[in-house]
């Protein structure tokens, strides 16, 4: 409780009288004015951060849940979490630290950040506060974030490079995107990808105008902008035209492998008009180890593979493996997401659905861009919430086989991350 | 005891109206008689009502005691004083021709005080009370001598919670009863004050304005023609009696300057002309706490108390009126012109976090208006009213100045073109109309009918210099809304009932963009319009069971139609939803008032309600997909169960005072969220971030005749509580954002100097707390200021 409900002294009769009323009135679904009920903590080294957001109309703030074990038992929003400020937030873990972003609607927002006591609890260390952003990944140890403009009368993305260790932004820069894309549109970065010691930000074209702001006329082309770390001064742009733009909004769709091959998802989702436009499929392509072009020996067509599923977005488990959300081309856009899962081997060139699942027509909300992989690259942790509530689901990458494990209630999961508690 | 009958009130009410009327249309010559009514004490008697004995003229004295009467001819007349709880007085007087005679009474109190006399002693504001609906009324000739505005007056009723973003001129939003927002809507007389633009609203509208202020919970009657969904407020403008002139300033706090100049001049024939301007300035300069962050790192500095930088406001508006009364083809015809402008910096958004340092709003309010009332119009009983008005004023969104500022002033310049928020220069006119027609027929004592229609329009254009070609600006948004009402009252003996129906119409024109040819770049509009069309009813019932004990029982269907700022946006902060449909609310009140005199001149009232609403297809705001703006949309269901009440007490003209408590148990009825066959985690939770627990007290002290017979000094006292509340679902989580329980003390102090002029010392929240409301966003601390006020005549 950051403040307590609870009657001042000085509140005279007109207090008294609002207590008596009060006492009349309360229900038992008041939340009860409790200290933290947990007396015992087992000497817990990590916890998993579970975000549930309860399904409501209004009101509705994120709640951060901890668990120890995501294969069983349940938690629960009720009267148990540490509620987040601010209906859109997302989270990202580095450095052992969990930080909490507030997407303040174009405005400047807190982010909140926390580590994990030795007591096995989230521990607030500290706020600060950050522009909204609409790419964000850990660069060694940094966070860096970019504020993308959506409209042609400012060409501009920004971006911040924010120091983990001292949670404060140690350097910012401007891009001109209309510059960068050079056909008249803007380019707009869907993700962030460090690859040794460069970033790569994938982008799509948009015309940021005209009422069809991601609208574009350049619906059949990749590109990835290749800027040094940490001046952030651009390098190239690698192009590609077997494919659509690589990722989406919001959305990571390149990712580096083990070996230091680099593959790019696209997703196959440009539009103009508010009606698909890209004449190119979803599709897996590949920059080798060192080398900043696309490798024309590479190309895996997901629709065809599928028979008429394309990805809506992925999250890599490692050696090769992605867990991929798969959705019929036919309703396609861009920003659906996908309900059926698969893994996807990119070596194999192979795509296998998961066993285990709920059916997708039953998938009411899942976890996108925050699942938890294990250590060894072997168990990707979803968040599902069907009819039936929310569950985390443990993905044996290998089997391609699902099992149901923690319940949490009262909401449903927006992100599942690890922290190791400080000594 | 005589039988004390509402309906012969009325009559008896409406009667004295036709014959103040009747004697005004008469005169020819003036022969006046004027003076001031005392009690014992000399103290002013408020209310009192005058008669000229065997003739049909009277009036009623004033706040002041003084009474002014014009009689037909000249002569010897008896005046007849009467007022409730005092003995009947008789004097006779000779008056000649284009005389004024001055003749003052002083009243002895009745042994048997409320014999016989109430049915001429009553003032307006009883007799509203009166009303079978659930209705209370602030009386704001009480007021004028504070620095409020309407919008703080209305914050002291029970039931009433007005929140507000900050200082002088920042957004108000009054919920009643659990409702907010548009759901609660505000008349001026009678005439809806929908269309009036940010220059003429509740917050920059000065008390002395106001006669009254009658707030309708629950349940509006039909004459005030709209689609409230929770109540409605009507504010009573000062009636035009008598020649006046005055003017007051006062200046406070954070460079606050507020005034206001009221004059009425009566001429011959009936002939009027009215002015009323008013203008308020304030820098709102105030210090909040926050946590500043640095311009470059992000790093706060915690719990940082900074001054409100960009946050000025002022308003200048004047209201002329010019017109005739009591003719032959009209009881009133008034021509009316309101213009007004007014300039907002805006320091936040939604949350405290987010600072701007260029951002400013304009607006104008030009708005012609005509006022027509006729008693037995065309027919015998039967009342008839129209009112129209047409807003061709503006508003204008500035946003030029691309910058990042945090809260200790500091910013960042980009070097391109662009806004703090979304680069605009967007000015656009509403082009709003309205019609209000009544008519209120009345087949005998205890039985009368109402008809009342109005009719709305909206046109809204415009356009913005730095992105002239956008053909969105060109494409209709067009409403027309209609709502009638019919109306039977029917008041046998110790009943009043009121038995209505009422049909809301709207038809919304509007434009879709799509691709006809599906080549890029190609963007069309096609124009659709939507009809909505509902039936709503309801009915009131008050009955007196003893003189001093009425109890009230209403009930409506009752729907909001959406307002247009919902429909087609207010392109700052709204994104508009043109897929809304109405909301409803089924409305129940059971409310008992009691009135106990003893020893005298003690006085006590003693009102309580009790309330249940129940609502669908509320419309609620949530944040629109690209997370920028807020959009309207019908979300869920409510259930609302309260509790309110209040007890006054006065003690003849010396000691007033009261206290008002208000419960409400507002909860969410959504059982199932779209998409889910669970049951919502927030089922039956009480809805967040609205305080359910509040309460107001007051008194005054008056010292009549403190150093000469008519200087007198008054202390008062306003004292506000509203419990904690959280910020989110209260259900939720364990660590929780909640806003802390507030009180706030306000004194001030008034000498009036031989009822002309008057000096106000006012300080406000008298301990400095930290006050909060909407989203936590912190209200002024501490402040003074000083009014003086001079009546001219």
């Amino acid at each position: 409780m950051k403040t307590i409900l609870i009657m001042r002294k000085q509140s005279t009769y007109l207090g008294l009288l609002a207590l008596f009323i009060l006492s009349l009135g309360c229900d038992k679904d008041d939340h009860p004015i409790t200290e933290n009920p947990d007396p015992e903590q087992p000497t817990a080294v990590s916890k998993y951060i579970i975000s549930a957001n309860p399904v409501a109309s209004e009101g509705v703030a994120d709640y951060l849940l901890t668990a120890e074990d995501l294969s069983e038992g349940t938690v629960t929003t009720e009267g148990n979490g540490v509620e987040q400020d601010g209906t859109y937030r997302y989270y990202v873990t580095h450095n052992n630290k969990f930080f909490s972003l507030l997407y303040g609607q174009g405005n400047p927002g807190a982010v909140t950040t926390y580590q994990l006591d030795s007591k096995g609890e989230l521990e607030k260390i500290s706020d600060f506060q950050s522009e909204t952003v609409q790419a964000f990944a850990p660069v060694n140890d940094d966070l860096l974030l970019t504020k993308i403009s959506r409209s042609d009368e400012a060409p501009y993305a920004y971006w911040y490079r924010l120091d983990t260790e001292t949670n404060q932004f140690v350097d910012e820069g401007q891009i001109n995107t209309k510059e960068l894309a050079g056909n008249g549109e803007l380019a707009f970065f869907s993700w962030i990808t460090q690859v040794e010691d460069k970033v790569f930000l994938p982008y799509m074209s948009v015309k940021a105008c005209c009422n069809d702001v991601f609208g574009t006329s350049h619906p059949d082309s990749a590109w990835i902008a290749v800027y040094d770390y940490p001046e952030m001064e651009l390098e190239k742009v690698i192009t590609d035209d077997r494919t659509s733009f690589i990722g989406r909004y919001f959305n990571s769709g390149l990712t580096v492998d083990e070996k230091g091959d680099i593959y790019a998802i696209s997703s196959g989702v440009a539009m103009n008009n508010g009606s698909p436009s890209t004449t190119k499929p979803s599709a897996v392509t590949r920059i080798k180890r060192g080398t900043t072009e696309f490798d024309p020996d590479y190309y895996f067509d997901i629709e065809a593979a599928t028979a008429g599923y394309y990805i809506t977005t992925n999250t890599y488990a490692g050696n090769g493996q992605f867990l991929v959300y798969m959705q019929p081309v036919a309703e396609k856009g861009p920003y659906a997401t996908g309900k059926s899962y698969a893994i996807l081997d990119v070596y194999e060139k192979a795509i296998t659905w998961i066993s285990g699942l709920p059916d997708a027509k039953s998938i009411v909300s899942n976890t996108l861009r925050s699942n938890y992989v294990s250590e060894d690259g072997r168990t990707v942790y979803i968040g599902i919430t069907t009819e039936a509530g929310s569950f985390v689901y443990s993905v044996d990458v290998d089997s391609a086989t699902a099992t149901r494990g923690l319940e949490v209630k009262g909401g449903v999961i927006t992100a599942i991350n690890k922290l190791e508690s400080t000594e | 005891m005589k039988k004390d009958i509402p309906g012969i009130r009325f009559f008896v009410l409406c009667t004295l109206l036709v014959l103040i009327c009747g004697s005004l249309s008469a005169q020819v010559q003036k022969t006046t008689i004027s003076g001031t009514v005392y009690d014992v004490q000399g103290s002013a008697i408020i209310g009192a009502t005058i008669k000229v004995q065997n003739q049909n003229t009277g009036t009623t004295s004033d706040v002041k005691g003084q009474y002014s009467l014009e009689l037909p001819q000249p002569g010897t007349v008896v005046l007849e004083i009467s007022y409730l709880g005092y003995e009947v007085q008789q004097k006779k007087i000779q008056v000649g021709s284009g005389q004024t005679a001055k003749l003052d009474f002083t009243l002895k109190e009745s042994a048997y005080a409320l014999d016989g006399i109430t049915i001429s002693g009553k003032t307006a504001l009883r007799s509203v009370k009166e009303k079978a609906f659930n209705v209370q009324v602030v009386d704001a000739l009480q007021l004028h001598n504070t620095t409020l505005d309407i919008g703080h007056a209305l914050d002291r009723i029970s039931g009433v919670r007005v929140r507000e973003n900050g200082g002088v001129g920042s957004q108000m939003n009054v919920s009643l009863n659990g409702f907010r927002g548009k759901q609660v809507r505000f008349f001026i007389d009678g005439i809806p004050m929908d269309n009036f633009g940010s220059s003429f609203q509740l917050n920059n509208i000065p008390i002395n304005l106001a006669q009254r202020i009658e707030v309708y919970k629950g349940v509006v009657p039909v004459g005030l023609g709209a689609d409230a969904l929770g109540g409605a407020v009507n504010i009573i403008t000062r009636p035009q009696t008598q020649n006046s002139l005055e003017a007051s300033y006062s200046y406070g706090s954070f460079n606050t300057h507020r005034f206001n100049i009221y004059a009425l001049f009566t001429g011959e024939n009936g002939f009027f002309a009215k002015i009323n301007a008013f203008a308020n300035y304030s820098d709102n300069n105030y210090k909040v706490e926050v946590d500043a962050a640095d311009i470059n790192t992000g790093a706060y500095y915690p719990k940082q108390n900074l001054e409100r930088f960009h946050n000025t406001y002022h308003n200048e508006s004047i209201i002329a009126s010019v017109g005739v009364r009591d003719k032959w083809f009209a009881d009133e015809l008034a021509l009316e012109w309101t213009a007004g402008q007014n300039y907002k910096e805006i320091q936040t958004g939604a949350r405290i976090v987010s600072v701007f340092g260029g951002w400013h709003r304009r607006g104008n309010i030009l708005m012609p208006a005509i006022t027509y009332r006729k008693k037995n119009f065309i027919l015998e009983n039967l009342d008839f009213r129209l009112n129209g008005h047409y807003n061709l004023g503006s508003e204008q969104n500035i946003d030029t100045l691309h910058r990042r500022y945090n809260w200790f002033g500091q910013y960042k310049e980009y070097p391109n073109a662009g806004g703090e928020r979304s680069y605009s220069t967007y000015k656009y006119g509403n082009n709003n109309g309205l019609v209000v027609a009544n008519l209120n027929y009345k087949l005998n004592e205890t039985h009368s009918v109402a008809l009342s229609n109005t009719t709305n329009t909206f046109n809204r254009k415009g356009s913005d210099a730095l992105d002239p070609n956008n053909e969105i600006y060109e494409q209709p948004r067009i409403t027309l809304k209609n709502i009638s009402g019919l109306g039977y009252q029917f008041s046998p003996g110790p009943w009043n009932s009121s038995l209505f129906i009422k049909n809301y119409y709207q038809q919304n024109k509007f434009a879709q963009s799509y691709n006809p040819s599906g080549n890029y770049g190609d963007v069309a509009y096609r124009n659709n319009t939507n009809d909505f069309n509902s039936v709503g009813y309801g009915v009131a019932v008050s009955r007196f069971f003893t003189e001093n004990l009425q109890v009230k029982a209403s009930f409506e269907k009752s729907y909001r139609m959406p307002e247009t700022g919902e429909l087609f946006g207010d392109l700052i902060n709204l994104r508009g939803n043109t897929d809304l449909q109405p909301e409803q609310s089924f409305n129940y009140n059971l409310g008992a008032s009691y009135w106990w005199t003893f020893r005298d001149h003690h006085n006590i009232n003693f009102n309580t309600n009790v309330f249940y609403r129940d609502a669908m297809d509320f419309i609620r705001p949530r944040l629109d997909k690209n997370q920028t703006m807020q959009i309207m949309e019908n979300l869920g269901s409510v259930i609302n169960k309260g509790l309110e009440a209040e007890i006054r007490y006065h003690h003849l003209q010396n000691i007033r005072m009261g206290v008002n408590i208000t419960y409400q148990d507002l909860r969410n009825n959504t059982r199932y969220e779209q998409g889910q066959t669970i049951q919502s985690a927030v089922y039956k939770d009480r809805i967040p971030n609205m305080p359910f627990l509040y309460g107001n007290a007051d008194a005054t002290y008056t010292f009549h005749d403190i150093w000469r017979k008519d200087h007198q000094l008054s202390i008062g006292y306003n004292g506000l509580y509203v419990h904690a509340f959280y910020l989110y679902w209260p259900s939720r989580g364990s660590d929780k954002l909640s806003i802390p329980s507030q009180i706030s003390h306000d004194l001030n102090v008034t000498f009036t100097f031989a009822n002309k002029m008057q000096w106000i010392l006012e300080c406000k929240n008298l301990l400095d707390k930290k006050r909060f409301d909407n989203f936590s966003l912190q209200k002024p601390g501490r402040s003074f200021s000083a009014k003086i006020k001079y009546t001219f005549y």
